[in-house]
């Protein structure tokens, strides 16, 4: 282990972190919507709905993801109706490519777990909204999400971290992420194992940091997990007077 | 004088068991009518009936202007009514559920301006005054701020009847609304519906507390394998029934 080689190693790998966060935070994003609408198309009453989400949520759960970077990126290209249609410009670069396949690889695990949050909601909740005059989507987005969502975030934060570690299959791709960069370090210089020390250190600091902050979230959207709260209500009253 | 509600032969029927056997059942304005009867004898599914939680099989339902008449439809089973018309028609009851299902996730003024707010679409402002003086009125003005899970089971209850009443109802609904409480909370609880009594409010109450319910109610129902077994004032459904089973009934809960 040389401590210099490794220092310099790290500040050429960091600069991969801008292209992992980008690639996380955005299929991370658009993954969570689309994971609720999938949860959501999963439950629904609407048999074909309802069908093709599993279809969907069994393909995407069922392949792993580097085959599914892979038929993206090299497969999408055999369609001469893709090559000829407005996506074309995107789904030609490497950087799109992954991003759909991380897209739709985490929206299928987070529907899962969306799905189970919505099921695990005490029915009770779900029938006083009912007996409020609520139904539909009202429902939906005043009752019965903001438990769903607060149930399942600790698991949700268990898919964001694999979605970080996943990212480094954009390297196959020819994107320098960490984990690309690393592998260009290595075959450089041939010191394969402190490149890789480093490299898994910086993937363990970004999930150090991502738990702290799903911690974080939990305790904002868990009030009524706290104490009460008196301390406010004495405030108030010292306001009052 | 036209009825504060109404409801006419209600039938429910829940696989092979038929719950409720053709209930009608009227009360004008200032009406408390308490349902008693055994476990199984159909009374909570008789008020989720009411508010359609459960969808009777066959009857009909009036709730001020709103009138939701429910029958075989063309493959024999009930014909689902319009949703919105039972929404719309919710709006105008006010349910209190043995087991308060307050939202874990609000307040206790989030949840009793939760309907008003969202679903009747009236301003913030006016609503959040008018919670202030409901939850006043129940006693619990000085737990706004908590959460349904720092507060006692008759707190929770309170809390709830003041968000049944936030939606000015016609009718309220209480489906034994003092069974899930310690012994030492239940009084409490009835202190408030007593209170909404005299009022003049009407009002649907099912329950096992039978002192309670000589002492509210106008009217007193006795349900017997889904149907009206006996029906009059608490004075005499109470004190001196002339059906036997509701004779029964009444020594073995004294």
């Amino acid at each position: 282990m040389d401590p210099r080689f490794m220092w310099e190693t790290l500040g050429k790998l960091v600069e991969g972190v801008p292209l992992l966060f980008q690639l996380v935070t955005v299929s991370l994003a658009i993954g969570f919507v689309l994971a609720v609408l999938v949860a959501l198309a999963r439950l629904s009453p609407l048999a074909p709905l309802s069908r093709a989400a599993a279809g969907y949520v069994f393909f995407f759960r069922g392949t792993p993801l580097l085959v599914q970077v892979f038929l993206i990126y090299y497969g999408l290209s055999q369609f001469p109706e893709i090559r000829a249609s407005f996506l074309w410009p995107f789904l030609r670069q490497p950087y799109w490519c992954a991003i759909l396949a991380f897209t739709l690889n985490t929206a299928a695990y987070g529907s899962e777990i969306i799905r189970g949050g919505i099921q695990s909601v005490p029915w009770g909740q779900i029938e006083a909204g009912r007996a409020a005059g609520m139904s539909g989507w009202l429902l939906m987005r005043r009752i019965t999400l903001p438990i769903a969502l607060r149930q399942a975030l600790p698991a949700y934060g268990n898919e964001m971290i694999l979605m970080v570690k996943a990212t480094s299959l954009a390297s196959i791709i020819t994107l320098m992420e960490v984990t690309g960069i690393a592998h260009k370090i290595i075959s450089e210089t041939y010191r394969a194992v402190e490149v890789f020390v480093v490299a898994g250190s910086i993937y363990l600091l970004i999930n150090f940091l991502l738990t702290r902050a799903v911690k974080q979230v939990e305790w904002w959207l868990s009030p009524h997990l706290r104490d009460a709260p008196g301390a406010a209500v004495k405030e108030e009253a010292a306001l009052v007077h | 004088m036209t009825p504060a509600f109404e409801i006419k032969d209600i039938h429910k029927r829940f696989g092979a068991l038929e719950v409720l056997k053709g209930i009608s059942l009227a009360g004008a304005e200032g009406d408390v009518i308490s349902i008693i009867g055994a476990s199984g004898s159909g009374k909570s599914t008789l008020l989720r009936c009411i508010n359609m939680l459960e969808t009777p099989d066959q009857g009909e339902i009036r709730v001020g202007s709103e009138h939701i008449v429910l029958g075989p439809g063309r493959n024999g089973r009930a014909a689902a009514p319009d949703r919105r018309q039972v929404d719309r028609m919710r709006t105008h009851l006010g349910m209190v559920f043995q087991s308060f299902n307050l939202w874990t996730h609000m307040t206790v003024l989030e949840n009793v301006i939760e309907a008003p707010v969202h679903v009747q679409k009236r301003p913030r402002a006016e609503c959040v005054e008018e919670a202030m003086a409901l939850l006043d009125k129940v006693g619990i003005a000085d737990k706004r701020d908590h959460y349904p899970v720092h507060l006692s089971g008759g707190q929770q209850q309170r809390a709830a009847i003041a968000r049944a009443l936030a939606m000015r109802p016609q009718l309220l609904l209480f489906d034994e609304p003092t069974s899930a409480l310690d012994p030492e909370l239940v009084g409490e609880v009835l202190r408030v519906i007593r209170q909404l009594a005299l009022e003049g409010r009407t009002m649907l109450i099912v329950t096992h507390e039978l002192r309670f319910a000589r002492e509210v109610s106008t009217r007193t129902i006795f349900l017997h394998e889904g149907r009206i077994e006996e029906e009059g004032p608490p004075g005499e459904v109470l004190v001196a029934p002339r059906s036997e089973r509701c004779g029964q009934f009444i020594a073995s809960h004294y």
